[in-house]
Protein backbone atom coordinates (compact mmCIF):
# COMPACT_ATOMS: atom_id res chain seq x y z
CA UNK A 1 0.00 0.00 0.00
CA UNK A 2 1.35 3.38 -0.99
CA UNK A 3 1.95 5.43 2.14
CA UNK A 4 0.71 8.64 0.54
CA UNK A 5 -2.68 7.11 -0.26
CA UNK A 6 -5.00 8.42 2.43
CA UNK A 7 -8.06 6.60 1.19
CA UNK A 8 -8.05 3.30 -0.66
CA UNK A 9 -11.68 3.50 -1.74
CA UNK A 10 -12.53 2.62 -5.34
CA UNK A 11 -15.30 5.21 -5.51
CA UNK A 12 -15.53 8.18 -3.17
CA UNK A 13 -18.71 10.23 -3.39
CA UNK A 14 -18.55 13.44 -1.37
CA UNK A 15 -21.54 15.64 -0.60
CA UNK A 16 -23.17 14.93 -3.99
CA UNK A 17 -25.97 17.30 -4.99
CA UNK A 18 -28.07 16.75 -8.09
CA UNK A 19 -31.12 18.73 -9.23
CA UNK A 20 -33.38 18.33 -12.22
CA UNK A 21 -34.30 21.92 -12.96
CA UNK A 22 -34.52 24.54 -10.22
CA UNK A 23 -37.19 22.85 -8.11
CA UNK A 24 -36.44 19.16 -8.13
CA UNK A 25 -33.63 18.15 -5.82
CA UNK A 26 -32.89 14.47 -6.30
CA UNK A 27 -29.64 14.04 -4.40
CA UNK A 28 -29.11 16.23 -1.36
CA UNK A 29 -25.61 15.72 -0.10
CA UNK A 30 -24.89 12.05 -0.64
CA UNK A 31 -21.75 10.42 0.81
CA UNK A 32 -20.61 6.92 -0.10
CA UNK A 33 -17.16 5.33 -0.03
CA UNK A 34 -17.07 2.11 -1.98
CA UNK A 35 -14.11 -0.20 -1.36
CA UNK A 36 -12.52 -2.34 -4.09
CA UNK A 37 -14.25 -5.69 -4.44
CA UNK A 38 -17.47 -4.49 -2.90
CA UNK A 39 -20.83 -5.25 -4.48
CA UNK A 40 -23.15 -2.44 -3.51
CA UNK A 41 -26.89 -2.76 -4.00
CA UNK A 42 -28.82 0.50 -3.74
CA UNK A 43 -32.45 0.13 -2.70
CA UNK A 44 -35.11 2.65 -1.82
CA UNK A 45 -38.45 4.17 -2.78
CA UNK A 46 -38.93 5.38 -6.34
CA UNK A 47 -37.88 8.98 -6.78
CA UNK A 48 -35.32 8.49 -4.05
CA UNK A 49 -32.43 9.05 -6.43
CA UNK A 50 -31.13 5.49 -6.90
CA UNK A 51 -30.93 5.52 -10.70
CA UNK A 52 -29.73 9.11 -10.68
CA UNK A 53 -26.89 8.08 -8.39
CA UNK A 54 -25.79 5.39 -10.85
CA UNK A 55 -26.08 7.77 -13.78
CA UNK A 56 -23.93 10.32 -11.96
CA UNK A 57 -21.29 7.66 -11.24
CA UNK A 58 -21.34 6.76 -14.96
CA UNK A 59 -20.71 10.41 -15.81
CA UNK A 60 -24.03 10.83 -17.61
CA UNK A 61 -25.35 13.69 -15.48
CA UNK A 62 -24.44 17.25 -14.62
CA UNK A 63 -24.17 17.75 -10.87
CA UNK A 64 -24.84 20.83 -8.80
CA UNK A 65 -22.35 20.20 -6.01
CA UNK A 66 -19.91 17.76 -4.46
CA UNK A 67 -17.29 15.60 -6.10
CA UNK A 68 -16.44 12.04 -7.04
CA UNK A 69 -13.09 10.30 -7.00
CA UNK A 70 -12.36 7.00 -8.69
CA UNK A 71 -9.37 4.80 -7.87
CA UNK A 72 -7.97 7.64 -5.77
CA UNK A 73 -8.07 10.12 -8.69
CA UNK A 74 -10.37 13.10 -9.19
CA UNK A 75 -13.21 12.04 -11.49
CA UNK A 76 -16.13 14.47 -11.33
CA UNK A 77 -15.99 17.98 -9.88
CA UNK A 78 -17.89 21.22 -10.29
CA UNK A 79 -16.44 24.47 -11.53
CA UNK A 80 -18.93 27.25 -11.02
CA UNK A 81 -22.16 25.89 -12.53
CA UNK A 82 -20.27 23.49 -14.80
CA UNK A 83 -19.64 19.81 -14.23
CA UNK A 84 -16.16 18.65 -15.12
CA UNK A 85 -15.90 14.94 -15.92
CA UNK A 86 -12.56 13.22 -16.59
CA UNK A 87 -13.47 11.10 -19.60
CA UNK A 88 -10.35 8.93 -19.23
CA UNK A 89 -11.46 7.93 -15.74
CA UNK A 90 -14.98 7.39 -17.05
CA UNK A 91 -13.69 4.74 -19.47
CA UNK A 92 -12.87 2.50 -16.51
CA UNK A 93 -16.58 2.20 -15.67
CA UNK A 94 -19.13 0.06 -17.51
CA UNK A 95 -22.90 0.30 -17.31
CA UNK A 96 -25.91 -1.78 -18.28
CA UNK A 97 -29.30 -0.09 -18.57
CA UNK A 98 -32.87 -1.19 -18.03
CA UNK A 99 -33.79 -1.17 -21.73
CA UNK A 100 -30.90 -3.18 -23.26
CA UNK A 101 -29.70 -0.29 -25.46
CA UNK A 102 -28.15 -2.61 -28.03
CA UNK A 103 -27.67 -0.73 -31.29
CA UNK A 104 -30.34 -2.18 -33.61
CA UNK A 105 -28.45 -1.51 -36.85
CA UNK A 106 -25.44 -3.55 -35.73
CA UNK A 107 -25.13 -7.31 -35.34
CA UNK A 108 -24.35 -8.75 -31.91
CA UNK A 109 -20.65 -9.04 -32.76
CA UNK A 110 -20.58 -5.51 -34.18
CA UNK A 111 -22.22 -4.26 -30.98
CA UNK A 112 -19.43 -5.91 -28.98
CA UNK A 113 -16.48 -4.67 -31.03
CA UNK A 114 -17.63 -1.11 -31.81
CA UNK A 115 -16.18 0.54 -28.70
CA UNK A 116 -12.97 -1.56 -28.43
CA UNK A 117 -12.17 -0.64 -32.02
CA UNK A 118 -13.20 3.03 -31.95
CA UNK A 119 -12.14 3.88 -28.41
CA UNK A 120 -9.09 1.67 -27.90
CA UNK A 121 -8.03 1.26 -31.51
CA UNK A 122 -8.07 -2.51 -31.21
CA UNK A 123 -7.86 -4.45 -34.47
CA UNK A 124 -11.05 -6.00 -35.83
CA UNK A 125 -9.56 -9.51 -35.69
CA UNK A 126 -8.43 -9.20 -32.09
CA UNK A 127 -11.71 -7.65 -30.93
CA UNK A 128 -13.73 -10.34 -32.73
CA UNK A 129 -11.69 -13.06 -31.09
CA UNK A 130 -12.32 -11.62 -27.62
CA UNK A 131 -15.96 -11.06 -28.49
CA UNK A 132 -16.38 -14.66 -29.57
CA UNK A 133 -14.86 -15.86 -26.27
CA UNK A 134 -17.20 -13.73 -24.19
CA UNK A 135 -20.22 -14.86 -26.21
CA UNK A 136 -19.18 -18.48 -25.70
CA UNK A 137 -18.87 -17.88 -21.97
CA UNK A 138 -22.39 -16.42 -21.98
CA UNK A 139 -23.81 -19.23 -24.11
CA UNK A 140 -24.49 -16.87 -27.01
CA UNK A 141 -21.81 -17.96 -29.48
CA UNK A 142 -24.42 -18.91 -32.09
CA UNK A 143 -25.88 -15.38 -31.98
CA UNK A 144 -22.74 -13.49 -33.07
CA UNK A 145 -24.16 -12.60 -36.47
CA UNK A 146 -27.77 -12.17 -35.37
CA UNK A 147 -29.33 -8.73 -34.91
CA UNK A 148 -30.71 -7.47 -31.58
CA UNK A 149 -34.31 -7.73 -32.83
CA UNK A 150 -33.84 -11.50 -33.22
CA UNK A 151 -32.95 -12.00 -29.54
CA UNK A 152 -35.09 -12.42 -26.43
CA UNK A 153 -34.96 -9.73 -23.74
CA UNK A 154 -32.78 -11.93 -21.55
CA UNK A 155 -30.36 -12.60 -24.38
CA UNK A 156 -30.23 -8.90 -25.25
CA UNK A 157 -29.42 -7.99 -21.67
CA UNK A 158 -26.65 -10.61 -21.52
CA UNK A 159 -25.19 -9.18 -24.72
CA UNK A 160 -25.34 -5.70 -23.15
CA UNK A 161 -23.33 -7.03 -20.20
CA UNK A 162 -20.86 -8.72 -22.57
CA UNK A 163 -20.52 -5.46 -24.52
CA UNK A 164 -19.60 -3.56 -21.36
CA UNK A 165 -17.10 -6.26 -20.32
CA UNK A 166 -15.30 -5.97 -23.67
CA UNK A 167 -13.76 -2.74 -22.34
CA UNK A 168 -12.39 -4.45 -19.23
CA UNK A 169 -14.14 -2.13 -16.72
CA UNK A 170 -12.91 -1.73 -13.15
CA UNK A 171 -16.46 -1.13 -11.94
CA UNK A 172 -19.80 -2.30 -13.33
CA UNK A 173 -23.07 -0.43 -12.87
CA UNK A 174 -26.40 -2.22 -13.30
CA UNK A 175 -29.48 0.00 -13.40
CA UNK A 176 -32.59 -2.16 -12.92
CA UNK A 177 -31.33 -4.53 -15.58
CA UNK A 178 -34.06 -7.12 -15.02
CA UNK A 179 -37.02 -4.75 -14.57
CA UNK A 180 -38.06 -4.83 -18.24
CA UNK A 181 -37.74 -8.60 -18.57
CA UNK A 182 -40.44 -11.24 -18.58
CA UNK A 183 -40.25 -13.14 -15.26
CA UNK A 184 -38.93 -16.34 -16.82
CA UNK A 185 -35.98 -14.47 -18.36
CA UNK A 186 -34.80 -12.79 -15.16
CA UNK A 187 -32.78 -15.75 -13.84
CA UNK A 188 -30.45 -16.03 -16.84
CA UNK A 189 -29.41 -12.39 -16.49
CA UNK A 190 -29.06 -12.56 -12.71
CA UNK A 191 -26.92 -15.69 -13.09
CA UNK A 192 -24.47 -13.82 -15.33
CA UNK A 193 -24.18 -11.04 -12.75
CA UNK A 194 -23.75 -13.57 -9.91
CA UNK A 195 -20.93 -15.22 -11.91
CA UNK A 196 -19.27 -11.82 -12.35
CA UNK A 197 -19.63 -11.20 -8.64
CA UNK A 198 -17.98 -14.56 -7.89
CA UNK A 199 -15.04 -13.47 -10.02
CA UNK A 200 -14.61 -10.40 -7.82
CA UNK A 201 -15.94 -7.72 -10.19
CA UNK A 202 -16.75 -4.59 -8.19
CA UNK A 203 -20.32 -3.53 -8.92
CA UNK A 204 -22.97 -1.07 -7.91
CA UNK A 205 -26.57 -1.76 -8.82
CA UNK A 206 -30.15 -0.73 -8.44
CA UNK A 207 -32.66 -3.55 -8.29
CA UNK A 208 -36.17 -4.19 -7.05
CA UNK A 209 -35.49 -7.90 -6.74
CA UNK A 210 -34.78 -8.35 -3.05
CA UNK A 211 -33.93 -12.02 -3.40
CA UNK A 212 -31.27 -11.07 -5.93
CA UNK A 213 -30.07 -8.18 -3.77
CA UNK A 214 -29.55 -10.52 -0.83
CA UNK A 215 -27.63 -13.01 -2.97
CA UNK A 216 -25.35 -10.64 -4.84
CA UNK A 217 -24.69 -7.80 -2.40
CA UNK A 218 -21.77 -7.46 -0.02
CA UNK A 219 -23.29 -4.18 1.10
CA UNK A 220 -26.72 -2.63 0.85
CA UNK A 221 -27.45 1.09 0.85
CA UNK A 222 -30.96 2.35 1.53
CA UNK A 223 -31.43 5.67 -0.22
CA UNK A 224 -34.46 7.89 0.38
CA UNK A 225 -35.14 11.58 0.00
CA UNK A 226 -31.81 12.08 -1.72
CA UNK A 227 -29.60 10.93 1.15
CA UNK A 228 -28.21 7.65 2.49
CA UNK A 229 -30.54 6.53 5.26
CA UNK A 230 -28.94 3.22 6.08
CA UNK A 231 -25.78 1.51 4.92
CA UNK A 232 -24.58 -1.94 5.98
CA UNK A 233 -24.30 -5.64 5.21
CA UNK A 234 -27.34 -7.21 3.48
CA UNK A 235 -28.32 -9.23 6.56
CA UNK A 236 -28.71 -5.98 8.47
CA UNK A 237 -30.33 -3.66 5.94
CA UNK A 238 -32.60 -6.26 4.35
CA UNK A 239 -33.10 -8.46 7.40
CA UNK A 240 -33.00 -6.36 10.53
CA UNK A 241 -32.68 -2.67 9.67
CA UNK A 242 -31.68 -0.17 12.32
CA UNK A 243 -33.44 2.86 10.85
CA UNK A 244 -37.20 3.23 11.09
CA UNK A 245 -37.56 4.41 7.46
CA UNK A 246 -35.65 1.38 6.21
CA UNK A 247 -37.79 -0.92 8.33
CA UNK A 248 -40.97 0.59 6.90
CA UNK A 249 -39.69 0.20 3.34
CA UNK A 250 -38.54 -3.38 3.87
CA UNK A 251 -41.86 -4.32 5.46
CA UNK A 252 -43.73 -2.85 2.53
CA UNK A 253 -41.57 -4.68 -0.02
CA UNK A 254 -41.96 -8.00 1.81
CA UNK A 255 -45.62 -7.47 2.64
CA UNK A 256 -46.55 -10.80 1.10
CA UNK A 257 -45.31 -13.47 3.44
CA UNK A 258 -45.21 -17.09 2.26
CA UNK B 1 -74.09 14.29 -72.75
CA UNK B 2 -73.46 13.58 -76.39
CA UNK B 3 -69.68 13.95 -76.11
CA UNK B 4 -67.80 11.43 -78.23
CA UNK B 5 -64.59 10.26 -76.58
CA UNK B 6 -61.68 10.25 -79.00
CA UNK B 7 -58.58 8.93 -77.28
CA UNK B 8 -56.92 8.73 -80.68
CA UNK B 9 -56.54 12.52 -80.73
CA UNK B 10 -54.16 12.09 -77.78
CA UNK B 11 -52.54 8.77 -78.59
CA UNK B 12 -51.61 10.01 -82.07
CA UNK B 13 -49.81 12.92 -80.37
CA UNK B 14 -47.92 11.13 -77.59
CA UNK B 15 -44.59 12.64 -78.70
CA UNK B 16 -44.95 15.97 -76.83
CA UNK B 17 -46.33 14.19 -73.77
CA UNK B 18 -43.32 11.85 -73.67
CA UNK B 19 -41.03 14.88 -74.03
CA UNK B 20 -42.92 16.59 -71.20
CA UNK B 21 -42.67 13.48 -69.04
CA UNK B 22 -38.93 13.44 -69.64
CA UNK B 23 -38.67 17.05 -68.40
CA UNK B 24 -40.83 16.18 -65.38
CA UNK B 25 -38.56 13.24 -64.54
CA UNK B 26 -35.48 15.45 -64.87
CA UNK B 27 -37.05 18.03 -62.54
CA UNK B 28 -37.95 15.29 -60.07
CA UNK B 29 -34.59 13.52 -60.04
CA UNK B 30 -32.50 16.69 -59.85
CA UNK B 31 -34.72 18.21 -57.13
CA UNK B 32 -34.36 14.96 -55.17
CA UNK B 33 -30.58 15.02 -55.45
CA UNK B 34 -30.65 18.55 -54.00
CA UNK B 35 -33.28 17.68 -51.39
CA UNK B 36 -31.65 14.50 -50.11
CA UNK B 37 -28.20 16.08 -49.72
CA UNK B 38 -29.03 19.66 -48.72
CA UNK B 39 -31.91 18.47 -46.55
CA UNK B 40 -29.47 16.46 -44.48
CA UNK B 41 -27.16 19.44 -44.00
CA UNK B 42 -30.13 21.60 -43.09
CA UNK B 43 -31.34 19.01 -40.56
CA UNK B 44 -27.95 19.12 -38.83
CA UNK B 45 -28.27 22.91 -38.66
CA UNK B 46 -31.81 22.80 -37.25
CA UNK B 47 -30.67 20.37 -34.53
CA UNK B 48 -27.55 22.39 -33.75
CA UNK B 49 -26.92 23.64 -30.23
CA UNK B 50 -25.85 27.02 -31.62
CA UNK B 51 -28.78 29.41 -31.94
CA UNK B 52 -27.04 31.33 -34.74
CA UNK B 53 -27.13 28.19 -36.90
CA UNK B 54 -30.46 26.91 -35.66
CA UNK B 55 -32.63 29.99 -36.11
CA UNK B 56 -31.96 30.85 -39.78
CA UNK B 57 -32.27 27.21 -40.77
CA UNK B 58 -35.56 26.81 -38.90
CA UNK B 59 -36.81 29.99 -40.55
CA UNK B 60 -35.95 28.51 -43.96
CA UNK B 61 -37.86 25.32 -43.13
CA UNK B 62 -40.90 27.17 -41.80
CA UNK B 63 -41.03 29.46 -44.84
CA UNK B 64 -41.38 26.48 -47.18
CA UNK B 65 -43.73 24.60 -44.87
CA UNK B 66 -46.01 27.56 -44.33
CA UNK B 67 -46.40 28.95 -47.84
CA UNK B 68 -48.14 27.29 -50.81
CA UNK B 69 -45.77 25.63 -53.26
CA UNK B 70 -47.38 27.52 -56.11
CA UNK B 71 -46.56 30.85 -54.42
CA UNK B 72 -42.97 29.73 -53.86
CA UNK B 73 -42.57 28.84 -57.53
CA UNK B 74 -44.17 31.98 -58.89
CA UNK B 75 -42.16 34.11 -56.49
CA UNK B 76 -38.96 32.32 -57.44
CA UNK B 77 -39.51 32.63 -61.20
CA UNK B 78 -40.43 36.30 -61.13
CA UNK B 79 -38.42 37.73 -58.23
CA UNK B 80 -35.11 35.90 -58.28
CA UNK B 81 -34.09 37.12 -61.76
CA UNK B 82 -35.04 40.68 -60.83
CA UNK B 83 -33.41 40.73 -57.40
CA UNK B 84 -30.23 38.86 -58.25
CA UNK B 85 -30.02 39.79 -61.92
CA UNK B 86 -29.54 36.17 -62.98
CA UNK B 87 -31.27 34.51 -65.91
CA UNK B 88 -31.25 30.75 -65.90
CA UNK B 89 -33.09 28.38 -68.20
CA UNK B 90 -36.65 27.54 -67.09
CA UNK B 91 -35.86 23.88 -66.33
CA UNK B 92 -32.89 24.86 -64.17
CA UNK B 93 -35.03 27.45 -62.37
CA UNK B 94 -37.67 24.78 -61.79
CA UNK B 95 -35.08 22.36 -60.40
CA UNK B 96 -33.80 24.95 -57.93
CA UNK B 97 -37.28 26.04 -56.82
CA UNK B 98 -38.51 22.46 -56.33
CA UNK B 99 -35.16 21.45 -54.82
CA UNK B 100 -35.34 24.17 -52.16
CA UNK B 101 -38.89 23.16 -51.27
CA UNK B 102 -37.88 19.51 -50.97
CA UNK B 103 -34.80 20.47 -48.95
CA UNK B 104 -37.04 22.02 -46.29
CA UNK B 105 -39.38 19.03 -46.09
CA UNK B 106 -36.56 16.47 -46.13
CA UNK B 107 -34.77 18.40 -43.38
CA UNK B 108 -37.86 17.83 -41.23
CA UNK B 109 -37.82 14.12 -42.09
CA UNK B 110 -34.16 13.81 -41.12
CA UNK B 111 -34.65 15.89 -37.98
CA UNK B 112 -37.54 13.71 -36.83
CA UNK B 113 -35.52 10.52 -37.34
CA UNK B 114 -32.46 11.97 -35.61
CA UNK B 115 -34.61 12.86 -32.61
CA UNK B 116 -36.30 9.45 -32.68
CA UNK B 117 -33.04 7.72 -31.76
CA UNK B 118 -33.58 6.78 -28.10
CA UNK B 119 -31.65 8.88 -25.58
CA UNK B 120 -30.58 5.70 -23.85
CA UNK B 121 -28.58 4.72 -26.94
CA UNK B 122 -26.56 7.89 -26.53
CA UNK B 123 -26.11 7.17 -22.83
CA UNK B 124 -24.89 3.71 -23.76
CA UNK B 125 -22.47 5.34 -26.21
CA UNK B 126 -21.08 7.53 -23.43
CA UNK B 127 -20.82 4.51 -21.13
CA UNK B 128 -18.84 2.75 -23.86
CA UNK B 129 -16.40 5.65 -24.00
CA UNK B 130 -17.34 6.85 -27.51
CA UNK B 131 -16.57 10.50 -28.24
CA UNK B 132 -19.43 12.85 -29.25
CA UNK B 133 -18.41 12.59 -32.93
CA UNK B 134 -18.20 8.80 -32.72
CA UNK B 135 -21.65 8.65 -31.11
CA UNK B 136 -23.16 10.72 -33.93
CA UNK B 137 -21.38 8.74 -36.65
CA UNK B 138 -21.83 5.22 -35.29
CA UNK B 139 -25.07 5.38 -33.31
CA UNK B 140 -27.28 8.30 -34.38
CA UNK B 141 -26.75 8.63 -38.12
CA UNK B 142 -27.03 4.97 -39.17
CA UNK B 143 -30.32 4.63 -37.29
CA UNK B 144 -31.64 8.03 -38.38
CA UNK B 145 -30.84 7.55 -42.06
CA UNK B 146 -32.48 4.15 -42.16
CA UNK B 147 -35.62 5.45 -40.45
CA UNK B 148 -35.88 8.46 -42.75
CA UNK B 149 -35.87 6.49 -46.03
CA UNK B 150 -39.67 5.97 -46.27
CA UNK B 151 -40.39 9.65 -45.63
CA UNK B 152 -37.70 10.75 -48.09
CA UNK B 153 -39.28 8.55 -50.76
CA UNK B 154 -42.75 9.90 -49.96
CA UNK B 155 -41.46 13.49 -50.17
CA UNK B 156 -39.55 12.65 -53.34
CA UNK B 157 -42.60 11.30 -55.14
CA UNK B 158 -44.56 14.24 -53.74
CA UNK B 159 -42.21 16.58 -55.58
CA UNK B 160 -42.83 14.54 -58.75
CA UNK B 161 -46.49 15.52 -58.43
CA UNK B 162 -45.81 19.09 -57.25
CA UNK B 163 -43.52 19.62 -60.23
CA UNK B 164 -46.65 20.05 -62.37
CA UNK B 165 -46.87 23.55 -60.85
CA UNK B 166 -43.95 24.75 -62.95
CA UNK B 167 -46.20 24.46 -66.02
CA UNK B 168 -47.80 27.77 -65.05
CA UNK B 169 -44.46 29.56 -65.34
CA UNK B 170 -43.71 28.07 -68.73
CA UNK B 171 -41.53 25.06 -68.05
CA UNK B 172 -42.33 22.48 -70.75
CA UNK B 173 -43.07 19.59 -68.40
CA UNK B 174 -45.75 16.91 -68.71
CA UNK B 175 -48.53 19.19 -67.46
CA UNK B 176 -47.47 22.04 -69.78
CA UNK B 177 -47.42 19.72 -72.81
CA UNK B 178 -50.79 18.36 -71.77
CA UNK B 179 -52.28 21.87 -71.63
CA UNK B 180 -50.83 22.69 -75.03
CA UNK B 181 -52.12 19.45 -76.53
CA UNK B 182 -55.59 19.89 -75.01
CA UNK B 183 -55.85 23.34 -76.56
CA UNK B 184 -54.55 22.20 -79.94
CA UNK B 185 -56.82 19.15 -80.21
CA UNK B 186 -59.87 20.56 -78.40
CA UNK B 187 -59.75 17.30 -76.39
CA UNK B 188 -59.28 18.37 -72.72
CA UNK B 189 -61.06 15.35 -71.23
CA UNK B 190 -58.94 12.81 -73.08
CA UNK B 191 -55.71 14.73 -72.68
CA UNK B 192 -55.93 15.59 -68.98
CA UNK B 193 -57.20 12.10 -68.14
CA UNK B 194 -54.20 10.54 -69.82
CA UNK B 195 -51.85 13.07 -68.19
CA UNK B 196 -53.34 12.19 -64.78
CA UNK B 197 -52.95 8.47 -65.50
CA UNK B 198 -49.28 8.97 -66.37
CA UNK B 199 -48.66 10.72 -63.02
CA UNK B 200 -50.61 7.94 -61.27
CA UNK B 201 -48.73 5.16 -63.06
CA UNK B 202 -45.43 6.45 -61.74
CA UNK B 203 -46.49 7.57 -58.25
CA UNK B 204 -48.52 4.51 -57.31
CA UNK B 205 -45.72 1.89 -57.46
CA UNK B 206 -43.43 4.17 -55.44
CA UNK B 207 -46.16 4.60 -52.82
CA UNK B 208 -46.64 0.82 -52.65
CA UNK B 209 -42.88 0.37 -52.32
CA UNK B 210 -42.87 2.80 -49.37
CA UNK B 211 -45.69 0.84 -47.70
CA UNK B 212 -43.76 -2.39 -48.13
CA UNK B 213 -40.62 -0.76 -46.75
CA UNK B 214 -42.43 0.57 -43.69
CA UNK B 215 -43.99 -2.81 -42.99
CA UNK B 216 -40.59 -4.46 -43.23
CA UNK B 217 -39.01 -1.88 -40.91
CA UNK B 218 -41.70 -2.30 -38.30
CA UNK B 219 -40.85 -6.01 -38.05
CA UNK B 220 -37.17 -5.28 -37.46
Amino acid sequence: MNATTTNSALVEINDLHKNYGPNVQVLKGLNIDMMPGERVVVIGPSGGGKSTLLRVVMGLEQIQGGSLRFGGKPYITTKGSKTVIDSEVRKKIGMVFQHYTLFPHLSIMENLILAPRKVNGESRASARERGQKILERFGLAAKADAYPSQLSGGQKQRVAIARALMLDPKLMLFDEVTSALDPELVAEVEQVILNLAAQGMPMMMVTHDMWFARNVASRVIFCAGGVVVEDGPPEQVLGDPVEERTREFINRVFHIKA
Amino acid sequence: MDYQLDLGAVTRNMGPLIEGLWVTLQLTLAANVIGVIAGFGLALLTTSKLAILRWPSMLFVEFFRCTPAIVQIVWFFYCVPMIFNVFWGPVFMGIIALGLNLTAFNAEAYRASIQAVPREHLDAGIALGLSPAQRILNIVLPQALRNSVPVLLTNGIGIFQQSALVAIVGVADLMYQGKTLATATYRPIETFTIVALIYLAISYPVGQFVNWLERRQSYA
